[in-house]
């Protein structure tokens, strides 16, 4: 029912998606896998006409389907569950469906809509009750309210992105048998997910995204888990960066038991524990939203903890206010540079002495020192190589190489014990990731422990002297590199912990 | 991943552009905004003018009339100047709060309160002259900065939005103000919700002899420099300042939100509690019903004009002061209704206000 054909999307120099085919026959269920940023969000986005493909073509119930818009795609019958559910909290189910729903003209017509509701509740085995508020609905009940919508709006292809990321495992398994009858009634599925185990269970046939490119296309029956971990992650990982050998020194950093239930009491990070040692490299790497967030922000003093204990260098840091942790010598890159590293309207002296504007030099008993400020400025700039019009423009007129450069002038410039750096080269082109790894590598040297977390492997592996991996909350034994096994990571990364420590 | 070349040449290139328009822009900054609110405020003076035609009158006679109305003289610009000098005071505070996203349309019930509160030393306490103002005007800014807190705390222990718990407090402030002078204060046998006249040695003293010009000015152009040195020159000014442009940069260089907010509440309160104190101190000379009607949305109207820059809110101000105190010069020798005074106010905002949406992802904090 769907084919598509030599799809090429390229955003500036990334190759998101470079000719690939995919093809979808009604009562198929789809599994297409592949890393962060291996093009399948890119794929779905062309199908769904969010973007529209460099070159390429798509064949929808032998129509073809180009130039159009998501209002046309779902007119067509397609249908997209996305990770993040839009429902209105204060309406009922039937009244959450029926927006969008524009058949019945100006007319709304809920008892008809409820009806509508029960009878394809009972066909796919939903279990819905049309007159329950969607803000009472759980996560898994929610996500059906979301399945019911698009069935109801004619859709044939289903495409459901990660739906199995926050369901719990009695959700997983109703979500997989409302997706087999899906199948029956002669629907097509594409079923996105990272999770190895369930691709291999509800699957019939699997396709492979790596760079853009399909890597593997095969019946999921006889297919298994190293099969699959391979074609995701198996690539040339021998080109490992030049990095000086030398034996790390004393552990600075102790985590010990760490634990956060969030303020819906759902478990974030599962009894974490490990150390660093200085002059050390410890790379997570994780599929995004098992738990890395939680953990960076844990260490860094922006969320609490509800259990275990941070030890910084001898000093007991769980409860530690942020400023005092800086003091203390723990530096934070975090993620998101728009709205958490940098204050984008800000100057870029602003910026560099962001994180301590209130202690000495940059103030006094309560005032700012402009010149403090610019002398700071102007010798990071020079040491880091930021290109900026001057120390007083807004960090938002700078490329976003020199925006991260600020971040990291900032955060490394103080020389810390210990650096946490999350996805650091994030969305960055290749020069400026150079400098990033150039910069951690520099640290490493002068006997900083950094704590690196990335989704992309390929870092990880290059960077880590150690290596874990982090899934559901928690973190596995961290291995020495040279004993990393690229297979049995991806299958950690995809759901399986042989090494996952006893609690 | 790791590959030198034609990419670090393209990253380079595009880099030097930027440089580039940074450095314009930069230079353009804040010519850019005086020249936006100039244009704003003639595209207002326009349209009105337009108004003024349909009405079948001379705009051009009628704006003469209404300069003249309030600059002709010592004594109207005396008048403009006693008019200008809530808002600004108030609207400082406003631009401050505005800084740090905290959204306070409070100054009416806060300028109300710190009236009550001037009053209740002028006619209660006996003092010589110089102590008795100063305490009258203490004790305005306290009340106001303690309404403002109010409101605060409702923000940040019951979570209610501060749009509402301020905006709800003006009815509360305003009405006490009623409440008041139909009790213990009022004047017995007045016919009129007023406080007795006040002693002599409580009235603010002149600045101007032979004019009603008071010393209230002094206290804005003081409140419209300790409000830019306030905002750019101290760390508490550098914490609103960040809280205002991104909440989660804030948490993450260890701002507290709360305290950043009752602060800055606070300073608002005073201002605007220590402007009403002036205005029934220096204008009134007693405690009148509805004496603040009107100053709080002057004083948002006059900080948005400024784009939330405290110095600047010291011509915003004026503007208006001088608008509405021409404006009945306007209506008494032209016939024009001086009403229409309001709209070129309301009409210099909404302009102003499409400026800075065009430029807002331009300005700098």
């Amino acid at each position: 029912m769907l084919e598509m054909r030599g799809i090429c999307k390229n955003y500036g120099s990334v190759r998101a998606n470079r000719g690939i085919d995919l093809t979808v026959a009604p009562g198929r269920i789809v599994g297409l896998l592949g890393e962060n940023g291996s093009g399948k969000s890119t794929l779905m986005k062309v199908l769904f006409g969010i973007v529209a493909a460099d070159a390429g073509t798509i064949t929808f119930k032998d129509k073809p389907l180009t130039g159009h818009n998501p209002r046309a795609a779902i007119a067509a019958g397609l249908g997209m569950i996305h990770q993040h559910f839009t429902l209105v909290d204060a309406m009922t189910v039937t009244e959450n469906v029926m927006l969008g729903l524009d058949r019945d003209g100006l007319w709304l017509n809920p008892h008809k809509v409820a009806e509508e509701i029960r009878a394809t509740s009972r066909l796919y085995g939903l279990d819905l009750d049309p007159g329950s508020l969607a803000g009472n609905l759980s996560h898994g009940q929610r996500q059906r309210v979301e399945i019911m919508k698009v069935i109801l709006r004619g859709a044939e292809l289903l495409i459901l992105d990660e739906p199995t990321s926050n369901l719990s495992p009695p959700e997983i398994r109703g979500l997989l048998d409302i997706m087999r009858r899906l199948r029956e009634q002669g629907r097509g599925v594409i079923f996105i997910s990272h999770k190895l185990d369930e691709v291999l269970e509800i699957c019939d046939e699997i396709v492979v995204l790596r760079d853009g490119e399909v890597t593997g296309h095969r019946a999921a029956l006889g297919a298994t888990k190293a099969d699959l971990a391979q074609m995701m992650v198996g690539r040339d990982v021998t080109a490992a960066l030049a990095k000086s050998t030398h034996a790390p020194g004393t552990p600075v950093l102790h985590v010990v038991g760490l634990s956060r239930r969030d303020d819906n009491c759902v478990e974030r990070l599962r009894d974490i524990s490990f150390s660093l040692r200085a002059g050390e490299i410890l790379a997570i790497a994780g599929v995004d939203g098992n738990g890395q967030s939680d953990l960076v922000d844990v260490l860094a003093g922006l969320r609490t903890a509800t259990g275990g204990g941070i030890d910084l260098d001898g000093e007991d840091i769980t409860f530690m206010p942020v400023a005092d942790r800086l003091a203390a010598g723990l530096a934070y890159i975090p993620v998101d540079r728009a709205t958490t590293s940098l204050v984008p309207a800000m100057s870029v002296a602003d910026n560099l002495a962001l994180r301590e504007f209130d202690r000495t030099p940059f103030a006094r008993h309560g005032w700012l020192r402009p010149a403090a400020f610019a002398t700071h400025a102007a010798e990071r700039m020079r040491h880091f190589a930021i290109r900026a019009a001057g120390a007083d423009v807004p960090a938002r007129t700078l490329s976003g190489g020199n925006q991260q450069k600020i971040v990291i002038a900032r955060e490394i410039g103080r020389k810390p014990k210990v650096l946490i750096a999350f996805q650091p080269t994030w969305g960055l082109d290749p020069g400026a990731t150079r400098f990033v790894i150039d910069q951690l590598l520099a640290l490493r040297e002068a006997g900083g422990a950094i704590l690196y977390l990335s989704a992309s492997l390929d870092e990880v592996l290059m960077l880590g002297d150690r290596i874990a991996v982090m899934y559901g909350g928690q973190l596995s034994e961290p291995v020495p590199r040279a004993e990393a096994d690229i297979t049995e990571i991806g299958l950690m990364m995809a759901g399986a912990m042989p090494k996952t420590k006893a609690a | 991943m790791l590959s030198r070349g034609d990419s670090e040449t393209r990253t380079a290139t595009t880099a030097a552009t930027l440089d580039q328009m940074a450095q314009t822009l930069a230079r353009l900054d804040g010519l850019r905004t005086f020249l936006l609110a100039c244009a704003a405020v003639g595209l207002a003076l326009a349209v009105t003018g337009v108004l003024i035609l349909i009405a079948g009158k001379n705009p051009v006679i009628a704006y003469w009339a209404m300069i003249k109305g309030a600059v002709g003289t010592a004594d109207r610009l005396a008048f403009a100047l006693n008019k200008s000098t809530p808002y600004i005071l108030a609207g400082v505070g406003v631009a401050l709060c505005f800084r740090a996203k905290v959204i306070n349309i409070g100054a009416e019930g806060q300028i109300a309160v710190g009236g009550i509160a001037a009053a209740f030393v002028a006619l209660y306490v006996k003092l010589p002259s110089m102590p008795l103002i100063a305490l009258a005007l203490i004790a305005g800014a306290i009340a106001g900065a303690a309404w403002s807190a109010l409101a605060a705390f409702i923000r940040l222990k019951r979570g209610v939005h501060e749009v509402l718990c301020t905006l709800l407090l003006n009815f509360v402030g305003v009405l006490m103000v009623s409440e008041a002078l139909n009790g213990d204060m009022g004047e017995p046998g007045a016919g009129f919700p007023q406080s007795p006249l006040f002693e002599r040695a409580a009235w603010l003293p002149k600045l101007l002899h032979g004019t009603e010009l008071h010393i209230g000015i002094l206290f804005v152009i003081a409140a419209a420099i300790a409000g830019h040195v306030l905002l750019w020159r101290t760390t508490f000014g550098f914490r609103l300042r960040v809280l205002g442009a991104s909440p989660q940069a804030a948490n993450y260089v260890g701002i507290s939100a709360p305290r950043c907010i009752l602060g800055v509440m606070v300073v608002a309160g005073a201002l605007a509690g220590l402007a009403g104190g002036i205005e029934v101190l220096g204008v009134h000379y007693r405690l009148i019903e509805n004496f603040s009607t009107g100053f709080g949305f002057n004083a948002v109207a006059v900080a948005l004009i400024a784009s939330v820059n405290p110095i600047a809110v010291l011509p915003a101000g004026l503007f208006f002061g001088f608008l509405e105190a021409g404006a009945l010069a306007m209506q008494r020798e032209v016939g024009v209704p001086s009403s229409l005074v309001f709209v070129i106010q309301g009409l210099t905002m909404v302009f102003v206000l499409c400026a800075i949406g065009v430029g807002a992802r331009r300005q700098k904090v």
